[in-house]
């Protein structure tokens, strides 16, 4: 057996590989690291984008929460206004209606 | 030091190209396609240089590489063993003629018609001169495993080579009376 193990031994000595092995391999190997720049490129773009279109889409969620604080208060503010409006009124007329009755009190007499 | 080693991806192409070509081709039998595996195996190698340690471990990584993707070459191509052998012949028939011993010529057209892990086994015992706990380790299999596809695979291979020494002798003796 060690005879034939000695045959195998020689049989299977390493093979030369072909010699446009490396040439063809650092071939695909630049242009890979092409593809890979080229890729890298594309996403840096990508993220930039996608960056400016986050900022863009928060800057207008903050402009929508301030305008619609700015309404509300506006809004409230003109409610308030309106309120003190009616309470001015309603003092008015309450102050006719005194006047009336104590006319009438007058004429009464 | 082993971390100090800074690996130059053009030397260990250099210094492991014939390995990697020849196991892929043994474990293939396919010129083109061991080409083709060796250079995807650099490729990956390039993209894992960072994680590699020493020396030694690019010579680990590229025979468990170059091993998987030889694996995955010929489940993708199901070659049969007995195609293996008629592509081998096409390929490789005038390197191997020229070769002194007529049974070592014909070794390697015979590993071609083992199972595949007995193949690989005899590959990496007789090419790469691992040990079967090296051999266990490169293969991710248990030693037990890896002994027994030996054994087996030599056995096999010798009854197969028995039976070609058998055949060129007849061969010779019929050329001989025929001179």
């Amino acid at each position: 057996m060690e005879e034939f193990e000695q045959e195998l031994r020689q049989a299977f000595e390493r093979r030369p590989a072909p010699p446009s092995l490396k040439r063809k391999l650092m071939d695909r190997r630049a242009d890979q690291r092409g593809t890979q720049r080229r890729r890298g490129h594309i996403q840096l773009w990508q993220r930039l984008a996608a960056s400016l279109i986050l900022v863009a889409l928060v800057s207008g969620a903050a402009e929508w929460v301030r305008h619609d604080r700015e309404e509300r208060r506006q809004g409230e503010a003109a409610r308030q206004q309106v309120l003190t409006a009616l309470r001015v009124t309603g003092r008015a007329l309450d102050h006719m209606n005194t006047q009336l009755a104590a006319h009438d009190r007058t004429e009464q007499r | 030091m082993a971390h100090d080693w800074q690996p130059d991806f053009e030397q260990l192409v250099d210094d492991h190209q014939s390995m990697v070509f020849s196991i892929a081709l043994r474990m293939t039998g396919d010129r083109g396609l061991a080409e083709e595996i060796a250079q995807d195996v650099f490729l990956e190698l390039d993209k894992h240089l960072g994680k590699i340690g020493s020396p030694e471990h690019a010579c680990f990584w590229l025979r468990r590489v170059t091993m998987s993707r030889s694996a995955d070459a010929l489940r993708r191509r199901r070659v049969r063993s007995t195609d293996l052998w008629v592509e081998f012949e096409e390929h490789h028939g005038a390197p191997v003629e020229v070769r002194d011993s007529p049974l070592g010529a014909r070794l390697e057209l015979l590993l071609a018609t083992l199972p595949e892990a007995q193949r690989a086994a005899l590959v990496l015992r007789y090419q790469e001169d691992l040990t079967p706990d090296e051999i266990a380790a490169t293969l991710a299999e248990p030693v037990a495993t890896v002994k027994s596809h030996l054994q087996r695979g030599l056995k096999l291979l010798r009854a197969k080579a028995t039976d070609h020494l058998r055949e060129y002798i007849r061969d010779k003796k019929e050329y001989i009376r025929g001179v």
